[in-house]
């Protein structure tokens, strides 16, 4: 009968809980380390409010592939997680689509968001005039490179990409490749495609492509993928690529083997993580011989679920994260904040300090390819980028196979 | 001659009519629990994805269309990929029949003699199969790895460098490279497998056939052979429901990479229900993966179950 | 093992012996990487690449493999769904495999192949239905949400297997019991599980491996780290952008130690005459 008694209590405690305290269940893919990290954020957050609890469930895995698939899940069951990280562009196309994100354009102004962040970051994570997610990291992405290998061969920083290309001749003189890349997945190798798209075609050009009003059957297409082949032809890339994973790709890099990598700011405390020397490697943005003269940049961000039940705490929580303040008192729990005027320890992470200044800046940045088509239509630019590699396509195949795809994938879409 | 057993016709006492109804309804009460459960939480959920296959739906949102045979029409005469990839698992299957199976099938021969070792080798020959997927799949990009992989390493040692090779890069190495790592990691299961099945041989059989004058050839195909039939039915239906099903060893070793050479209906459903957000899609390759081992193995399950 | 007599080696029982030697060589060498790995600093294994002889040996990477993995509760959650299923699992595949095997009745044939489906059935579908049910029966986010489906989709296997072996029983055995009046209960226990020692020692280290490294469900039932096993744990080493090798070897070697003892242990039912014996006695 006792018992009986105090289960009821329990009971009634179960049932008055919500109204009292405030709970917020968040999603992201910190590794065990990271999610440490975050964690002192969490409990500063939790000590300041009182009454809220906050809980970070986390899925990593190799570039994070796993999280998507439980996220897309728990939504579609109707049991998501209050605010969950995700990335920008199309990875958050179809969440959006479905309807499953909140519009956040009134807790922008709430909180005076826009102020705080870069605008090219704000703009890429709105669709039609509605912004769905609050910027966490701006990933500016360019080359790393050997800076005891450019020394010992007499290299500088190359400006224009006609003397990229000498740097490349020189090392490879010296037997060292120009660069290294993991072809598995595509992502890797298609920084490079970018890179090129955007030499050969420019910014307009190029972000027509993306945005698929420009065909991709054009001279400059084919231009971009002859640099690809030619590469390829003249072993400047370390070979055999195709099927090997981008961390395994940095084994090169490391080794002295080729003096350059396409990575952003979390290559620096990769450098660390992997137990060498993190001061022979410096930065700079790929040249590409255009006003203005862009480079590749994404950003990661929070997005709060429609079907979370607190949706107010969680924004509150979201705003309390990107708090320049909050930043500034864990320093290593953020990496290339996208919150203006925050750079991290410059002393320990000056590559990183240099990236953030640059995607902090009104410096125009184009998106990586992945974030600009959906996964289907990426998998065939993936394809077709193999192709070239591996010898099968020539550019001028691979420039109307691109176009034959784009189309088709497009009058699908209605 | 089953059914006078069972009904009991001859017990030596009398039953009442309750009792004859209890013991015509055993035979379900033992199916029962197990039942309940495979109703329950497999049978339920895939009768909802059954019905996913006919709807043009995201996996995400509230909204579908119901589209009817669509899904399969266009697997059948709309998908290129999918042709390659039905073409991956049929080769895949075919090998997964013969290889792993014989060796799995030896290895069980060896290892059930009383022979010095016989436990670590049972042991190593069953160990890859205790490596978490996860693990499986990045220990062998390494083996494969053109840089710094063990296999390209022997290679060069042993003065056939030139043989060495991007392995997993390659478009006509990748899937076969694989395979290898598929052998490696599935020779156990059908050795334990059959040695559980020859522990099932009666060793009066082998005594009369040595009696008889038949030489170790002659015992091996008429009474150790035989004696494993049901060992057969358990390992070969595997194999084909396994070579059908792959997907593990593609998603973590290749991704179905290079290009889309070694996508399989395994992978090509994944990418199509998570990663291209046509869950009817994928539902459909996935009863297409199921029908297709139904219409192999039950007919073969059904005809060496015959008595 | 004990009565029988000393083996006798002959040319060819050393031949094969070598050739087995040979062979596990050959098998073990893909866990070289892993061990080597595991033993060794990240950078050396950067800088050296992975098939090299460490140049200082880590035995500290276990210890933070444990640690930041957090492997203390996944082990616990992966045991305690191990020591749950893989009993009840095998229990209800070998009752429902006993009547499939041994008794006529209506739609013996159509039951058997019913069970059978579910072999063919990629997993993957019935994820989202499935968080939808636990959702409904209050399960979600709890260890147990993985016990009802785990045990469902691993019948089919479990009663083809046991029904297999069931049907290699002399019936001879189970008429003159059944003559002698035993019940179908009595049978079952006292004569069908006895005389299939070898197949259920092999079930319960397939099923135990299969549960121990089964990934996607647990993925997408469990998402509260303290209700996540084993398999999820081994992620915490990868990162979105750098992996920590050598502590996601020191992981996996740790991970694999239950499941290697299981095996070390079971296998030892498969000794030649075991059944055969007991069929004759």
């Amino acid at each position: 009968m006792k018992s009986m008694l105090r289960n009821l209590a329990v009971l009634g405690a179960l049932v008055a809980a919500p109204a009292l305290a405030q709970d917020i269940r968040l999603a992201g893919i910190f590794d065990g380390d990271g999610a440490a990290k975050f964690q002192t954020v969490i409990d500063a957050f939790q000590a300041a409010n009182p009454g809220m609890t906050v809980t970070m469930e986390n899925t990593a895995g190799s570039g994070a592939a796993m999280y998507p698939d439980m996220l897309r899940t728990a939504m579609a069951s109707g049991d998501p997680a209050d605010a969950f990280f995700m990335w920008g562009g199309t990875v958050a196309g179809p969440f959006i689509k479905a309807g499953q994100v909140m519009p956040l354009n009134d807790v922008y102004k709430q909180y005076s968001w826009s102020e705080r962040f870069p605008k090219w970051i704000i703009d890429r994570l709105g669709v039609d005039g509605k912004t769905y997610g609050v910027p966490f990291h701006g990933q500016g992405m360019g080359l790393f490179y050997r800076k005891d290998i450019f020394e010992a061969n007499g290299l500088t920083v190359p400006t224009t990409y006609a003397e990229m290309e000498n740097v490349c001749t020189v090392l490879q003189a010296a037997g060292i490749h120009c660069a290294t890349t993991g072809g598995k997945f595509g992502w890797h190798v298609m920084r490079l495609v970018d890179w090129f798209i955007e030499t050969s075609c420019g910014p307009d050009v190029h972000d027509g492509l993306n945005a698929l009003t420009e065909s991709w059957d054009q001279p400059c297409v084919v231009a971009s993928y002859q640099k690809l082949a030619d590469r390829i032809a003249k072993g400047r890339l370390v070979p055999d690529f195709l099927n090997v994973s981008p961390d395994d790709a940095r084994f090169a890099i490391y080794q002295g083997k080729a003096a350059m990598i396409l990575e952003g700011p979390w290559f620096e405390p990769a450098i660390t993580d992997a137990g060498v020397d993190p001061s022979v490697y410096s930065f700079f943005l790929p040249p590409t011989d255009h006003a203005p003269d862009r480079y590749s940049a994404f950003p990661e961000q929070w997005m709060i679920a429609a079907g979370s039940k607190n949706p107010a705490a969680a924004a509150k929580f979201l705003d309390y994260i990107t708090n320049a303040e909050t930043i500034k008192a864990h320093p290593d729990a953020f990496g290339a904040s996208a919150t203006i005027g925050i750079t991290p320890d410059c002393a320990k992470l000056p590559i990183t300090c240099q990236i953030v200044d640059i995607t902090q800046s009104d410096r125009p940045a184009y998106p990586p390819t992945d974030q600009a088509f959906e996964k289907e239509l990426m998998d065939t630019f993936f394809e077709v980028q193999d192709g070239i590699v591996a010898g099968k396509l020539t550019p001028a195949d691979c420039a109307a196979l691109m176009q034959k795809q784009a189309a088709a994938w497009k009058a699908k879409q209605g | 001659m089953q059914g006078i057993q069972v009904s009991g016709q001859v017990p030596r006492r009398t039953r009442s009519k309750g009792q004859r109804r209890l013991t015509k309804l055993q035979p379900y009460l033992f199916i029962a629990p197990a039942m309940i459960f495979y109703l329950g939480f497999l049978v339920y959920p895939m009768l909802v994805s059954l019905w996913t296959s006919f709807l043009d739906w995201d996996g995400l949102s509230a909204n579908y269309t119901f589209v009817g045979l669509k899904n399969y029409t266009d697997f059948l005469f709309h998908d290129d990929v999918a042709q390659t990839a039905l073409y991956n698992n049929v080769l895949w299957t075919l090998g997964a029949l013969t290889i792993p199976t014989s060796l799995g099938l030896l290895m069980a021969l060896i290892l059930n003699r009383r022979m010095p070792g016989t436990l670590a080798f049972r042991t190593i020959i069953y160990a890859p199969a205790v490596l978490p997927l996860v693990s499986v799949g990045l220990i062998w990009s390494w083996m494969y790895n053109p840089n710094f992989g063990a296999i390209n390493l022997f290679l060069h040692w042993v003065g056939l460098g030139n043989l060495a090779g991007g392995w997993l890069s390659s478009f006509d190495m990748a899937m076969p490279s694989v395979f290898i790592t598929y052998v490696w990691g599935s020779v156990g299961l059908p050795m334990i497998l059959y040695l559980a099945g020859l522990q099932a041989i009666n060793g009066d059989y082998y005594d009369s056939a040595r009696v008889d004058g038949a030489n170790a050839v002659q015992r091996f195909r008429h009474v150790t052979l035989p004696g494993l039939r049901e060992s057969h039915v358990i390992v070969l239906s595997l194999a084909v429901i396994g070579g059908f099903k792959v997907f593990d060893l593609i998603y973590t070793m290749t991704y179905g990479g290079p290009g889309r050479v070694t996508q399989v209906l395994g992978t090509w459903m994944y990418f199509q229900t998570f990663q291209y957000y046509h869950a009817g899609y994928g539902a459909a390759i996935a009863w297409v993966i199921a029908s297709i081992i139904l219409v192999l193995a039950i007919p073969y399950i059904r005809h060496m179950s015959k008595e | 093992m004990q009565t029988a007599p000393r083996p006798r080696m002959t040319a060819g029982s050393w031949l094969v012996l070598g050739c087995m030697i040979l062979l596990s060589v050959v098998w073990l060498l893909p866990f070289v990487s892993v061990i080597l790995t595991s033993l060794r600093s990240q950078g050396d294994m950067m800088m050296h690449g992975v098939f090299t002889w460490p140049e200082k040996f880590l035995w500290s990477n276990f210890v933070k493999a444990w640690s930041t993995g957090g492997f203390g509760i996944y082990f616990k959650n992966s045991l305690f769904i191990i020591a749950m299923k893989v009993p009840l699992g095998i229990a209800l595949a070998s009752l429902a495999a006993y009547p499939l095997a041994k008794m006529s009745f209506r739609g013996r044939h159509a039951i058997f192949l019913f069970f059978l489906i579910g072999l063919a059935v990629p997993v993957q579908v019935a994820l989202q239905p499935l968080v939808l049910m636990m959702k409904a029966l209050g399960l979600s986010n709890s260890l147990f949400a993985l016990l009802p489906p785990y045990l469902a989709f691993g019948l089919p296997l479990q009663i083809l297997v046991m029904r297999g072996f069931f049907r290699q029983i002399p019936t001879e055995l189970v008429e003159a019991a059944r003559v002698d009046g035993a019940s179908e209960i009595t049978i079952f226990r006292k004569i069908m599980i006895p005389l299939s020692v070898p197949p259920l020692a092999a079930l319960f280290i397939i099923d135990t491996l299969a549960t121990w490294n089964e990934f996607l469900l647990p993925l997408v039932l469990t998402s509260a780290s303290d209700s996540r096993t084993v398999p999820l744990g081994l992620l915490q080493f990868q990162g979105e952008h750098s992996s920590q090798y050598t502590l996601l070897k020191a992981g996996v070697l740790i991970s694999i130690i239950p499941v290697l003892i299981i095996f070390l242990f079971l296998q030892r039912y498969f000794v030649a005459g075991l059944t055969a014996g007991a069929v004759k006695g």
